[in-house]
């Protein structure tokens, strides 16, 4: 109940703005049956020659035979396999910027305004199967930056791949990229505080400290105002209000780590000021403390065996998935990364290889468990009826290497589709060829050759560099 | 008393100056009529043949039945056609080289000094914010008369300017200029215009260093000056038993803006850009204005419904360099984005989008009117593509009475033309601002057709190098197309330059062997060339970067 207030609430909102006002105004996504495949529920085990019925954006109908309105797609899926969209935890895709780190504390800033919906990882990240993506800031602070959850709508403008009723959450970050111990000290230069692990603990301790101070104020002031006309209230605090959400249960914290006592202390402070770790991040060391990972009720969002490149990376193992799922953690693979991305099909895979769990606990690493960490488990994360139409259709089992993505649906509308890549490419040959004739993009006879367009890094490992794209 | 005393000194300095390089006419004679000429009135009709009467600075009459009254001086306008003078509605004319700084007296002239100025955006006396957060900042406080970019504005028919700061996330507020006149005074037409903000981060380390950052102290300094706002409304109430609030001119600036009486401009291009930009305005009901906006026309439904009109930057992107073989393709969205930028206008003008055209700080502003062609033969309509120059910004800029259109009681600025404005042969003969005429260079000297200008000659460049006191060399360069050569002498060793090259825009660039602090260094300067200067940045190997600046001392042999 509370969750439909509150979503009716979002509702309200959102209907208010005027980039929704585009969204409202489409037209339902067409219906599409997928007939005789097999279909990889994630909650019901696997279903062999069994149609998928998309209806109004939602999975509307699973079974044999299903019957279709008139004027429905019907695609074969005789030998194929239908997935739920693959859902990435820790990415940093459409963003043109990942950090604000002149700060030890920027939860003012916000991922949701540096959308850049048009750019091209998405559409790569689309062909992988993904279709939803937590937009986290990077890791040069203790308290870093809000998220941004979305679903790849590629094509459409920003404001249409927010994902409604998401939790809202915010970076956090400990360790290495926090005490900037990758930054050469400089002549003359301050350091920016913390510089150890220590601090790292005090500013975090720091910050919620003023963020139940500021709650108090406000709280009086409240209460204040109600006898007293000339009150002038407090100052709104855009760095501390997040925090003060996060002290009320209203926002997910992702924290950024890697060794075991850090760990523990997040989690020990997090108890002291009364609050929750959604999920930590890349914990490359949680095999060693998952027992107290799970009594916390935090979840993990981990690589499956990316390590060692740096100091604090060296720890670890790829039974680290394994161990604590059956430590009762609830366990996602991410990318953090642009090119990982693609191909986080095959990083859940390797946790069957590594630590034998079943497939359909390697399925739900990159599905059910990042929408569960992420509060979007009634929408997506599996194929149940009445949830999004946000799937897959694969030309093999999508943990084989050789398999690859056919057509990926999000709210049952086609965002990529292999074959019609395919046949659009002589087109895009020729435009071009054309482009190229056009007076402003004729090349002068001499002078510097053309700059290579200065891109992110794709392989960021929640790198602290601040770059922007162009 | 020292800094009365400081003030009183620079300002008959200035006084000075203004005296000695003023050029406009001081002459009894205030009546002027053109005769037998087309007019392009903007407001009405176009009169095929009529007569133009100005007296007093002001459009005393126009129309097809005027007579010249017996004490004007009269110019023949046979074969000429005559507008409403032309409105660049986004530039950084008259103001000083160095950032504006509205406490001018203070600091002492030093070469170091300098550099910091150019270097940061402005700053205001007393401000509560970092510099580059000062909305106080106000260009009125520091528009000089005079130079060799205003004329050049003015050769090619441009008669008013919004000039805004050059730099920071809140810029600080623009003033609309007449491009004559003796003195600030006399040149402003309405100050301050408009609020300005850039999203371009600080780059001192200082927090917002990110265009994260910088949205959330946009966000958060507007908030702070809602409280303000209404703590100083609390105050007046009850003075008696309230805590006074403490005064901060930055947030007070600010009053006006998230009040929706003062239009915020916003730098925007690309759509992304626009549509956060357009979030923004949104978010805190600011009387939004665009400026830039290359892909505007893919928000244009956007800026349309919420009436935000457009400064666009008619600095068309063309690919500036040369095809090497070995370089990758370039990306088909930087081909497209190209092309389509030629087309934005029409499609604003389709849309029903208000907008007028700005120059967008291009190199070579004698191009302006040529690209505003390119839009014309990418579908704008003529008659819009005048409009985009005279009345749609003056209504944009809030001074639609007294600018924009050949109307009595008009301020008389007026650009006169033999041939059709867009006209590729097209002249610019006659230019009045307040009513005044308005000395022209020859064509020659920048005008349309001037093409590629040559760096060939013999220069002096005094070089300002962090830390260091400044430093003559000279240069002498040959240049035959884009290709450079030369050699540089003087106090930092003598040598051949190499990675030579001139591009026709105007960029300049070499490498040289030069000494410094006792050891041969590898020096690289970038420059652009402009108004017989090239000024840019000098980067050596292994020491703090400079800039320079290079006079002309000798013309070619």
């Amino acid at each position: 109940m509370k969750r439909v207030i509150s979503e009716l609430l979002f509702l309200a909102i959102v209907t208010t703005l005027p980039i929704n006002a585009a969204r409202a105004q489409r037209p339902a996504a067409p219906e599409t049956l997928i007939r005789n495949a097999t279909v990889l529920t994630v909650t019901r085990g696997t279903l062999q020659n069994t149609d998928v019925l998309l209806r109004n954006g939602k999975i509307a109908a699973i079974g044999k035979n299903l019957n279709a309105s008139a004027n429905a797609r019907v695609i074969d899926g005789t030998g194929k396999y239908v997935m739920p969209g693959i859902i990435d935890c820790h990415s940093h895709s459409m963003l043109d910027t990942i950090n604000e780190g002149t700060l030890a504390v920027t939860s003012m800033v916000r991922t949701e305004d540096m959308l850049n919906p048009t750019d091209v990882d998405l559409y790569r990240e689309l062909a992988g199967g993904v279709t939803t993506l937590n937009l986290l800031h990077g890791s040069a602070n203790p308290i870093g930056g809000l998220n941004t959850v979305v679903k790849i709508k590629y094509g459409r403008p920003a404001g249409e791949f927010l994902f409604p009723g998401a939790m809202p959450g915010i970076k956090f970050a400990l360790g290495e990229n926090v005490k900037r111990s990758s930054q050469p000290n400089q002549p003359g230069v301050t350091r920016r505080y913390p510089n150890t692990r220590m601090g790292v603990e005090e500013v975090i301790r720091d910050a919620f400290t003023r963020a139940r101070d500021y709650k108090r104020a406000w709280d009086e002031y409240r209460e204040a105002s109600k006898r007293e006309k000339n009150l002038i209230p407090p100052r709104r605090d855009l760095q501390l209000e997040p925090l003060v959400e996060i002290l009320e249960g209203k926002r997910y914290v992702h924290a950024h780590c890697y060794i075991a006592s850090e760990i523990l202390m997040l989690i020990s402070l997090a108890d002291e000021f009364g609050f929750k770790i959604k999920t930590f991040q890349h914990v490359l060391e949680g095999y060693k403390v998952a027992k107290e990972i799970a009594a916390h009720g935090a979840g993990a969002s981990i690589f499956a065996d990316s390590w060692g490149y740096k100091i604090e990376a060296y720890d670890a193992i790829p039974y680290n998935a394994a161990i604590m799922t059956r430590a009762g953690v609830v366990v996602s693979m991410n990318s953090d990364s642009d090119e990982r991305a693609r191909r986080l099909n095959i990083e859940a895979a390797k946790a069957m290889h590594w630590g034998d769990l079943t497939e359909e606990q390697a399925l739900k690493l990159v599905t059910l468990n990042p929408a569960i960490q992420l509060g979007i488990q009634e929408r997506v994360g599996s194929i149940d009826v009445g949830k999004d139409a946000d799937i897959a259709i694969w030309n093999g089992h999508p943990f084989s290497v050789y398999s690859r993505v056919d057509t990926t649906f999000v709210d049952g509308e086609v965002f990529f589709d292999r074959e019609k890549d395919l046949a659009r490419r002589p087109e895009l040959a020729k435009e071009r060829a054309a482009l190229e004739q056009a007076e402003p993009n004729r090349p002068r006879t001499q002078g510097p050759s053309p700059q290579t367009p200065r891109r992110r890094p794709s392989k960021h490992e929640d790198d602290d560099m601040e770059v922007e794209k162009p | 008393m020292p800094k009365i005393r400081s003030r009183l000194v620079v300002a008959s300095a200035l006084l000075f100056l203004f005296a000695g390089a003023s050029n406009a006419q001081r002459s009894a004679i205030d009546t002027y009529a053109i005769t037998n000429a087309r007019i392009v009135t903007v407001s009405g009709p176009v009169i095929e043949r009529g007569t133009v009467v100005i007296r007093n600075g002001l459009i005393a009459a126009a129309g097809a039945n005027v007579t010249a009254p017996s004490d004007a001086r009269v110019i023949d306008g046979t074969g000429l056609t005559v507008y409403p003078g032309l409105i660049d509605s986004y530039t950084n004319l008259a103001l000083p080289e160095a950032a504006p700084s509205p406490s001018p007296g203070g600091g002492g002239g030093g070469g170091f000094f300098l550099l910091q100025q150019q270097q940061r955006p402005a700053a205001g006396p007393n401000s509560t914010q970092p510099v580059g957060l000062q909305p106080e900042v106000m260009v009125e406080d520091v528009i000089r008369p005079g130079g060799n970019e205003i004329e050049s504005s003015r050769n090619i028919g441009i008669t008013t300017a919004l000039t805004s700061p050059r730099s920071g996330i809140w810029m600080g507020q623009s003033a609309l200029i007449n491009l004559a006149g003796e003195s600030p005074q006399q040149m402003i037409v309405r100050s301050p215009v408009a609020m300005h903000v850039g999203f371009t981060p600080l780059r001192t380390g200082q927090y917002p260093g990110s265009l994260l950052g910088v949205f959330a102290a946009l966000r958060q300094m507007m908030l702070d000056a809602q409280r303000y706002r209404d703590s100083l409304q609390v105050y007046e109430r009850a003075p008696r038993g309230t805590r006074r609030p403490e005064t901060d001119r930055s947030l007070a600036a600010l009053i006006p803006v998230i009040d929706g009486r003062m239009p915020v401009v916003m730098l925007a291009n690309s759509e992304r850009e626009i549509s956060r930009a357009l979030d923004l305005g949104a978010e805190f009901k600011l009387k939004l204005i665009i400026a830039g906006g290359r892909e505007a026309d893919r928000v244009a439904d956007r800026l349309a419904k919420q009436n935000v009109p457009v400064l666009l930057s008619l600095n068309l992107p063309r690919r500036t360099t040369a095809a090497l073989p070995e370089a990758d393709p370039e990306p088909l969205r930087v081909l497209r984005e190209r092309v389509e930028a030629q087309q934005t206008a029409a499609k604003l003008a389709k849309a029903g989008v208000r907008f007028a055209f700005q120059s967008g700080s291009m190199n070579n502003i004698s191009e302006l009117l040529g690209n505003a062609r390119t839009t014309i033969e990418n579908g704008l309509q003529v008659a819009d593509a005048v409009r985009a120059f005279t009345i749609w910004p003056s209504q944009i800029l809030g001074v639609q009475d007294q600018l924009g259109s050949i109307e009595v009681g008009k301020i008389a600025n007026l650009t006169v033309t033999r041939g059709d404005l867009f006209d590729r042969n097209s002249r610019v003969t006659n230019v009045f601002i307040d009513g005044r005429p308005v000395d022209l260079r020859p064509a020659a000297a920048g005008g349309p057709g001037a093409g590629r200008s040559s760096v060939s000659g013999t220069w002096t460049v005094n070089i300002k190098l962090e830390g260091q006191a400044d430093q003559s060399i000279t240069l002498t360069l040959q240049q035959e197309g884009e290709r450079l050569s030369g050699s540089i002498s003087g106090p930092l060793g003598a040598g051949e330059i190499s990675n030579a090259s001139a591009s026709n825009t105007g960029e300049v660039r070499f490498t040289v062997s030069v000494n410094v602090e006792g050891q041969t260094k590898e020096a690289t300067f970038t420059g652009r060339l402009a108004n017989n200067e090239i000024r840019g940045n000098v980067a050596i190997v292994g020491s703090a970067p400079g800039t320079f600046t290079a006079t002309r001392s000798g013309q070619p042999n």
